[in-house]
């Protein structure tokens, strides 16, 4: 473990975890000063009766204002002013996000807007922009995968413009975040293999990637050793409470690993998938992981061999010769792929091509992958990605993780 | 890995750690909403010229530091009254404490007072009797104190303030502060820091978070203390050891203190020995006797103490027992080290049966979990350094 010449790290958002963590939210809100929340939730968590939980679970200690089921998959700014008046026309006094990333997203854009009093949300976009604490906000993940329940980001798409504004400033931080094995039991398998590789990446890149420090690292490993022990046990078995639990807790050591740490060319490519095909950020997380490894190995195969203690466990660390560690990582990050695949009955894509809408229809059309490379070029994440990548390299990467070849090592250029 | 059917916690820390760490501190208090910030010190670190290092930090910012650098080593509440009427009538708005010890109990109590009822301070002591956000709090640690300056902890004046609203908004570890003052004073704290992060890492509170504070800090002691104490030039090394304080403090405010700190801490009181030398002393035996109960994790704490390669190839039987040898390894390796500082101070003691009994009798009525005669054969155990 390398000290850093500089780094910061911080989280100063309550986990709160169990099988019954949301009884915990009366009291969590009153020492906020808080007890009329607004409730930002999506249809999806309406449907699959999370909400009655929540509410039973809180109703005997606070006054619900509101209960707002709207938020789209994808966040956009019609939507989070349209719920920033509402939140005040109930006389609301505190937020609570029950959902995915797009209902995270969703209600730190109206926290933005309720606690400066705004109407005009891009004032306050780029970083650092907010200068004072905002009101009272809860997340509640019911996917164990995308962490923002624990990140300083919020991304809020403006689809009249076109325009995707990113909000960074440790003000977005949640004040808790409640961890209840009752919120993800009714995952769908694909879904939860999906977000639980997404997960897996946020912490191997916090791990591999050039803006770690030791805080980054250990919470990116016991991540890690989460996953790894549970991500296919719930897929195969959706009831496992434990399993579950364990999930939700990798979700959000994944997430603080990642927000103190940046990522790298997984998430460039997969931000750039996802925004020109609109494939879902886990399915592109997962298919990538692999190749993003296998790129940067001459530069970082030291970190990523380190993750077979993780992944594999004490024997098989133990047993593999140290200059085998790195493609075995690979190889068994490709293996729960395929483990994955197998336990959703193919619903879980191991390569691009198949990558299916709800048509059945190919999402990501081979013809499309020069304008992801295009896009990859103006993505700022790949800053802290170990090795360089121009539109070829992006290119030559996206081929191989659409046909689901490995990486031709003669290819990759070595800077 | 162990995952508890319910855990919480929480961690309200910030840490800035680095190359002019302390020249981020203006942009720090502006996101705090603070402009004038309360500098306080102990003397002697004024004099080393600590307190100047954060003053030239503050010259490009604009805003005038007010600076008290003369906390004593036992601080009682008329200095918090003189202090709250400085903050007060002089219009500070935040405070920072550099160093460790009585200057970060000082700093916590203070902002008590400023934030709260002043003339109603012991009012506050004891277990979570603050209820919200305090005033802005930075700490600066160097490398003397009690290792839990980062911490949830404030004891002032024969008083134990506990709540996590006491623990600093922002930790800045700046190399230029982490100067050590001498070999024992050093080890000592960080073996206060390493006896924290291992007794929450094996102990029965812990969960993924607080693991994930407490490894890494265990894994930067184990790295660098014995170099830090063999050549104080290691730049690299003491910076690594202020992180692992502010850590191990994190991971402390998680846990219930463990049975190493509570005895360490009042065999320091009755035996007038630093109370983190103590802690790390008795840390080897206390886990002994642990792990001889069964039901503790010592076997997971190799992976920290002896890194990825060592812990895989150990077999899973022996780990507990190979834990305990490194953690006896390093305090005669930290002996040596200090050229045989350590040991001198530790025997010349001469630690007395009544003094043993005594300290039992006391670190039990203040909740250490093990009874008076495991206390003793403990205390028996690490004077005798068997």
């Amino acid at each position: 473990m390398d000290m850093p010449g500089y780094y910061e790290f911080c989280c100063p958002v309550k986990i709160i975890s169990g099988h019954d963590a949301l009884e915990k939210i009366p009291g969590t809100l009153a020492q906020l000063n808080a007890g009329r929340p607004m409730i930002v939730t999506d249809k999806g968590v309406v449907g699959a009766g999370l909400i009655d939980i929540v509410v039973n679970a809180i109703s005997n200690g606070v006054k619900i204002g509101a209960i707002a089921d709207t938020v789209p998959p994808d966040s956009d700014l019609r939507i989070v002013n349209g719920l920033a008046r509402l939140y005040r026309e109930k006389g609301c006094d505190s937020l609570i996000a029950i959902g995915g990333g797009s209902v995270m997203d969703t209600a730190k854009g109206i926290n933005i807007i309720v606690s400066e009093n705004a109407d005009d949300l891009m004032r306050f976009s780029g970083a650092n922009a907010l200068k004072q604490a905002l009101r009272p906000l809860i997340t509640i993940p019911t996917t164990a995968g995308t962490g923002s329940e624990v990140t300083p980001v919020a991304v809020i798409k403006d689809h009249e413009k076109h325009l995707k504004m990113a909000f960074v400033s440790n003000f977005l931080l949640p004040d808790a975040s409640i961890v209840d094995s009752r919120m993800t039991l009714t995952l769908p398998p694909a879904i939860t293999a999906a977000t639980g590789m997404d997960a897996l990446s946020h912490a191997v890149e916090a791990y591999t990637c050039l803006a770690k420090n030791p805080l980054s690292d250990s919470h990116a490993l016991a991540a890690i050793r989460l996953i790894s022990d549970n991500l296919l046990k719930v897929t195969v078995n959706p009831g496992d409470r434990k399993g579950r639990l364990g999930m939700a807790s990798a979700a959000i050591l994944a997430g603080i690993a990642f927000g103190n740490s940046m990522v790298g060319m997984v998430h460039t490519l997969g931000h750039s998938v996802g925004s020109v095909c609109g494939v879902p950020h886990g399915a592109c997380m997962a298919i990538l992981l692999p190749y993003g490894l296998e790129y940067n190995m001459h530069k970082n195969g030291h970190l990523t061999a380190e993750l077979l203690l993780p992944m594999a466990g004490t024997e098989v660390y133990a047993a593999t010769p140290k200059e085998g560690r790195v493609q075995n990582v690979i190889a068994l990050i490709r293996r729960m792929n395929q483990e994955l695949y197998e336990a959703t009955g193919g619903r879980h894509a191991r390569f691009f091509k198949e990558v299916l809408d709800k048509d059945g229809k190919e999402m990501v059309p081979k013809e499309k992958l020069p304008d992801i490379a295009e896009t990859a070029l103006r993505d700022g994440s790949i800053f802290y990605n170990p090795e360089d990548l121009d539109y070829n390299d992006f290119l030559m990467v996206l081929e191989a993780a659409w046909e689901g070849n490995p990486l031709d090592t003669c290819l990759i250029r070595k800077g | 890995m162990h995952l508890p059917e319910h855990y919480e916690f929480f961690c309200p820390v910030k840490i800035n750690s680095g190359n002019r760490a302390l020249e981020q501190i203006p942009f720090e208090l502006d996101a705090l909403n603070a402009r004038k910030p309360l500098v306080i010190a102990r003397k002697d670190d004024s004099e080393r010229g600590l307190v100047d290092v954060i003053v030239d930090a503050f010259k490009d910012s604009g805003i005038a530091v007010g600076i008290f650098d003369g906390v004593p080593v036992a601080p009682d509440l008329k200095l918090i009254r003189e202090l709250f009427n400085i903050y007060r009538d002089r219009g500070y708005d935040a405070v920072i404490a550099v160093g460790g010890g009585s200057v970060a109990d000082t700093a916590k109590v203070l902002n008590i007072a400023v934030s709260g009822k002043p003339e109603n301070i012991e009012g506050y002591a004891g277990e979570n009797m603050i209820k919200r956000t305090l005033k802005p709090l930075i700490i600066v640690p160097t490398l003397t104190g009690t290792g839990y300056e980062i911490s949830r902890h404030a004891f002032f004046n024969g008083k134990d303030y506990t709540s996590h609203f006491l623990m600093p908004h922002l930790a800045v570890i700046d190399p230029r502060m982490t100067i050590p003052e001498d070999s024992v004073t050093t080890a000592a704290t960080a073996l206060a820091a390493l006896a924290h992060a291992v007794e929450a890492y094996a102990g029965s509170g812990k969960n993924p978070l607080v693991d994930a504070y407490a490894y890494a800090a265990i894994q930067l002691i184990m790295k660098n203390l014995v170099n830090v104490i063999r050549d104080q030039r290691d730049r690299n090394g003491r910076l690594s050891l202020a992180n692992a304080h502010a850590m191990a403090g994190c991971a402390f405010s998680n846990v219930a203190p463990g049975v190493a700190h509570k005895l360490g801490k009042v065999m320091g009181d009755v035996c007038h020995l630093p109370p983190g030398l103590c802690m790390g002393m008795l840390l080897p035996y206390v886990l002994e006797k642990q792990v001889s109960e069964g039901g503790y994790h010592i076997s997971d704490l190799l992976l920290p103490l002896a890194g990825f390669d060592a812990y895989a190839r150990m077999a899973e039987n022996l780990r507990a027992r190979r834990a305990l040898e490194i953690l006896h390894d390093l305090l005669k390796d930290l002996s040596k080290a200090s050229g045989g500082a350590i040991s001198r101070i530790w025997k010349d003691a001469q630690v007395s049966e009544d003094a043993l009994q005594k300290i039992a009798q006391k670190a039990v009525s203040v909740g250490a979990s093990f009874d008076i005669n495991g206390c003793v054969k403990i205390l028996r155990e690490a004077r005798e350094e068997r």
